[in-house]
């Protein structure tokens, strides 16, 4: 007699869900990120930025909102990434309980600071 | 110390393959974004909280050695964007992709059009660098 067994129905733990987010958002990142290198880096160009140019740009609410698009999931990416790096090499229950509250508080400190800009705008 | 002559002699004579290689470019690239990222965004808020830093920041970013790294940071996320994309594709649309051939084959695709991709934006900012360095634009 063979037994059929289906796998048991299991809530998928916050690091399937980081790992799946991950992924997620780098298919987001790609254009969201690529245009603005294209824009910023070759089209405008260093020398082509200013406090005006921002000004300018934040003047329009769809280019806030895509910069804020940008600082929620790039941020959100990178420090989760370091995460994962960091815990390739660090093993320790209590290090990594450590780790993880030091990189939440420095993604919430570096989000804020960006979040405030972003809704603030340029302060002539 | 002996330890370490061993560890650099071993890693002197390893060959990585595909697989590995785009592992290490992915984690170098990743933590070379996040450090300018990280920079990016306070250097951006500055526009907010003390508008005359941000000045400062983009004199900093204007300099020779800032507009190489900019170049080389460009390179970074394309690859990054691009291997990231293929990782992405294959855990989850095709997870039954993985294969050692396939792998092998993606990675050096994903590596060419990396290059290729970069190309025009190495045109771009390299002309600049050499523009705003050399020539007195």
């Amino acid at each position: 007699m063979t037994v059929h067994t289906a796998p048991a129905a299991t809530r998928p733990s916050w690091m399937t869900v980081a790992w799946t987010l991950m992924r997620l958002s780098a298919i987001l990142l790609v254009p969201l990120v690529w245009i603005h290198v294209v824009i910023q880096d070759m089209l405008v160009g260093v020398h082509g930025i200013s406090l005006d140019y921002v000004a300018m740009r934040w003047a329009s609410l769809g280019w806030r909102i895509y910069d804020a698009g940008l600082l929620c999931f790039a941020f959100a990416h990178g420090v989760n990434g370091l995460r994962q790096v960091l815990e390739d090499y660090i093993h320790g229950r209590r290090t990594r309980r450590v780790l993880r509250v030091l990189l939440f508080g420095f993604w919430l400190g570096i989000t804020a600071l960006g979040a405030a800009a972003v809704i603030g705008g340029v302060r002539q | 110390m002996q330890s370490l002559v061993k560890f650099t002699y071993a890693s002197a004579h390893y060959r990585p393959r595909e697989g590995m290689i785009a592992f290490v470019l992915h984690r170098i690239s990743g933590l070379a974004v996040l450090l300018f990222l990280s920079l990016h965004i306070v250097d951006t808020a500055m526009v907010y909280f003390q508008p005359g830093a941000y000045e400062e920041f983009l004199a900093v970013y204007r300099s020779p050695i800032f507009m190489l790294s900019e170049i080389a940071l460009v390179a970074g996320v394309i690859y990054h964007g691009l291997n990231g994309f293929r990782i992405a594709l294959f855990d989850l649309v095709l997870p039954s992709a993985w294969t050692i051939d396939r792998e092998r084959l993606s990675v050096r695709l994903t590596i060419l059009l990396s290059a290729v991709l970069w190309l025009p934006a190495g045109v771009i900012m390299g002309g600049n660098f050499i523009g705003y360095t050399f020539l007195g634009w």
